[in-house]
């Protein structure tokens, strides 16, 4: 009687201690893998034979992002340059000098609902998933 | 009695291993992002040539903008203020220090290799470049880990075809 009582009293605790780190894990890959994403986009967009980020770029990062599970329609790009030109413009990219950025964002899931069991309130439903990155452009008009 | 003991016991271990795990995971991922800051950094002061010497044919850098460059970069990368210390919404919680700047122009004869015995670094430049060593610390969220402090090297050539 008594341990079931000790389970009862414990049991969210428990189920916390059980199931949360696999929630954080998912977390942190999806982190990784939204900044790795990032990371390769401003390689590519920044090198000499780009100097932008167009939609064709962003498709296909949409579906490479998907093949690791991530929902192509719910990932958030946004891509601005520091002289305030548009950075998405394959007809004008940036020149050497201006600095290429980008965002990606992506819905946290519920993956911080399962700390509610102990007590600790889940992120608001408008908060992101955030990776981020500036470069400098290498593009030289010929 | 004994059992309840023994359970809370095992819970405080589990959450001492939960803690490391995250901080260890953290801990990679912002080495990872300070690293790329730096790269970054490197890499921006390593495309600021100087349009003086160029119009004379010398492709050369001018130490001035790539520090500029550095700052800036470094700033946007990692969220810090003018001082280099984060700002709000940062990974870092302490001020990263640049150790060392060094900005390699024309002035010596390519391939050039860059040697710093203090920091063990060794890098060869086959055009103007910078080399960039930066000093960052790791925010512990909890204080299971060893405190941990990175130099974090990265260097750049200028880019041309």
């Amino acid at each position: 009687m008594k341990q079931i009582l000790v389970f009862v009293l414990f049991a969210a605790t428990f189920c916390w201690l059980m199931f949360s780190p696999v929630y954080k894990h998912v977390l942190l890959i999806r982190q990784a893998l939204l900044q790795q994403e990032a990371d390769y986009l401003l390689e590519i967009g920044a090198s000499g034979r780009f100097g932008y980020i167009d939609n064709g770029l962003l498709t296909q990062s949409r579906e490479r992002l998907a093949g690791y599970g991530f929902q192509p329609e719910r990932l958030e790009y946004a891509v601005s340059s520091t002289s305030g030109e548009p950075a998405d413009d394959s007809a004008s990219p940036l020149e050497r000098g201006t600095g290429l950025r980008l965002t990606i964002r992506y819905p946290y899931d519920n993956l911080l609902d399962i700390d509610r069991l102990i007590g600790i309130a889940s992120a608001p439903a408008e908060a992101r998933l955030t990776a981020n990155g500036m470069k400098m452009s290498e593009y030289v008009p010929w | 009695m004994a059992k309840l003991v023994f359970g809370i016991l095992m819970t405080v271990v589990w959450w001492m291993l939960h803690a490391l795990q995250i901080d260890e995971e953290l801990a990679m991922n912002t080495l990872h992002e300070a690293k790329r800051a730096v790269d970054r950094s490197a890499h921006a002061a390593a495309q600021q040539l100087d349009r003086e010497r160029l119009e004379t044919g010398r492709i050369t850098l001018d130490p001035d903008l790539a520090e500029d460059a550095v700052y800036a970069y470094l700033r946007a990368n990692l969220r810090l203020d003018a001082d280099l210390s984060p700002l709000p919404g940062s990974l870092l919680k302490e001020r990263v220090v640049i150790e060392r700047l060094e900005v390699i122009g024309d002035d010596v004869t390519f391939p050039y290799t860059y040697r710093n015995e203090s920091y063990n670094y060794e890098v060869t430049l086959m055009r103007p470049g910078v080399v960039l060593i930066a000093h960052v610390r790791f925010p512990r969220l909890f204080g299971v880990l060893a405190p941990i402090a990175w130099d974090l090297k990265g260097a750049a050539e200028t880019v041309y075809a």
